[in-house]
């Protein structure tokens, strides 16, 4: 199975700047996901291998309309960046051995997958506007700063969805909405950052830079709530 | 001098820096640990965690509440600016939905208050035939105890009967992860079970009084977004 995972990171890396090799590239993945998730009967998402594959499909599925969008269509500079980072995150996920084992109780709920999945679609989004500030930085076109409000909005939208699903599965699992853990603190300071961050837009043009940074800063801060706590920090929280 | 005040409390640059002040505190409340090293944050109503807790461990949240409580004020005084200002013109969902989400915000804001304060968490093992006694002298008693377990040894399903006696009835619950039992208002969470030496059940009491008022908050919340994202779609 996992040549179907080597196939799509190869089609990420070398033909993600053309638009059909970066579908292909994503039904491959998905294909992938679709087997895996087959096999242990369940959405593959516990461990750094499935979650960070399941990552690398949500950039590419969330990209997909900005590929297609009127501004990007012609850009083979986005569709090549977010290739570049499905690509990478999905080539990340190979050292990794995949987590085979049947899952603890606690986390055989509905709300607990809507909960993950949801937090890499905000993830995903994250990633593409950062992406689009760094366009803006330097191709200075208003247009891609609008995208980039866009994908953050949804990715917002996306990500404070995880948080109400995640705090009703904590309420059911744990008889608690909220538990004091690094995770949790850092889940809380990426959704406060974007909160700000969509604040910060209403200063007006002269913030586009700042804006535009800001993004990008963003998704810096989404990578150390995913991967950092998970991996540096003791948390009772992880993966 | 009062309107100075007023405009400052209102201000969105205020707001923003009450945003990132509470950012870098809870950032560094995580490399404090989070709390979840100091004395069970998580085991206690967290005010009385606070105040057994040195200032010099907790100093980092109670200043985070400090902001936060400027931070609803803020939030308070932007939207009542934004409907003054904003009133008669534009779009009604244009003009709520942003409100709509900052009311959300808030509820959320009380609810961590009122579990702050009256929050409540107990955890106790329980044999099988063993009683768990409530302030009005209704019971709860933990009946069968089952678990399948995998070949490498961990419980892949466990559940326990509960039956629960006192004068408004009685009846019987099956208590297993992700499905807890409430009664009294109090939440029965099946933690674990024990087979041997003899079938026991760990159980965990909760008391999460902020539990509704947060969910209504976080319905509030996204419906806010869901119609923020249909009016802002294509602009």
């Amino acid at each position: 199975m996992k040549w179907l995972l080597l196939g799509a990171i190869a089609l990420y890396l070398f033909g993600g700047h053309k638009r059909p090799l970066f579908c292909a590239a994503l039904a491959t993945e998905l294909a992938y996901l679709a087997l895996r998730g087959s096999a242990l009967g369940r959405l593959p998402l516990i461990g750094p291998h499935d979650t960070l594959v399941f990552f690398s499909a949500s950039i590419a599925l969330m990209a997909l309309p900005f590929c297609f969008s009127p501004i990007l269509r012609d850009s083979g500079r986005f569709s090549w960046g977010t290739g570049f980072l499905a690509g990478l995150f999905a080539l990340l996920a190979l050292p990794f051995p995949s987590f085979n084992m049947p899952l603890p109780p606690i986390l055989r709920t509905f709300w607990f997958e809507l909960h993950v999945a949801l937090a890499f679609f905000g993830y995903a989004l994250f990633g593409i506007g950062a992406l689009l500030g760094a366009m803006f930085l330097s191709g200075r076109e208003r247009s891609t700063l609008d995208l980039q409000y866009r994908a953050a909005l949804v990715g917002y939208s996306f990500f404070s969805a995880s948080m109400v699903s995640g705090g009703i599965w904590g309420y059911y699992a744990w008889g608690t909405y909220w538990l004091w853990t690094p995770k949790e603190l850092w889940t809380s300071i990426l959704w406060l950052f974007y909160s700000l961050w969509l604040h910060l837009r209403l200063k007006g043009t002269g913030w586009d830079r700042a804006v535009a940074w800001g993004g990008i800063i963003g998704f810096a801060v989404t990578l150390f709530t995913y991967l950092g706590v998970s991996m540096l920090m003791k948390s009772s929280h992880s993966f | 001098m009062f309107r100075s005040i007023y405009d400052r409390l209102a201000s969105l640059t205020f707001g923003l820096w009450l945003i990132g002040g509470v950012l870098v505190l809870l950032a560094v409340g995580s490399f404090a640990g989070g709390g979840e090293g100091e004395g069970n944050i998580n085991n206690m109503a967290l005010f009385r965690w606070l105040m057994e807790t040195p200032v010099a461990v907790s100093w980092w949240l109670w200043a985070t509440i400090a902001l936060l409580a400027l931070l609803a004020l803020n939030t308070v005084l932007c939207s009542v600016e934004s409907l003054r200002i904003k009133y008669q013109r534009g779009n009604f969902l244009v003009l709520i939905a942003p409100q709509v989400i900052h009311l959300g915000f808030l509820l959320i804001v009380l609810a961590h208050l009122f579990s702050a304060w009256g929050g409540y968490k107990q955890v106790m093992a329980v044999p099988v035939g063993g009683v768990i006694g409530f302030p009005d002298g209704s019971r709860v008693q933990v009946g069968n105890i089952a678990a399948t377990m995998s070949p490498m040894g961990f419980p892949t399903e466990f559940s326990a009967e509960v039956r629960y006696l006192g004068d408004g009835g009685e009846g019987v619950k099956t208590i297993r992860p992700n499905e807890p039992f409430f009664y009294q208002g109090v939440g029965l969470y099946l933690k674990e079970v024990a087979l041997e030496p003899y079938r026991a059940a760990l159980i965990e009491i909760h008391q999460e009084p902020g539990a509704g008022v947060a969910l209504v908050g976080a319905l509030l919340f996204t419906i806010g977004n869901v119609v923020l994202l249909a009016v802002r779609r294509g602009k």
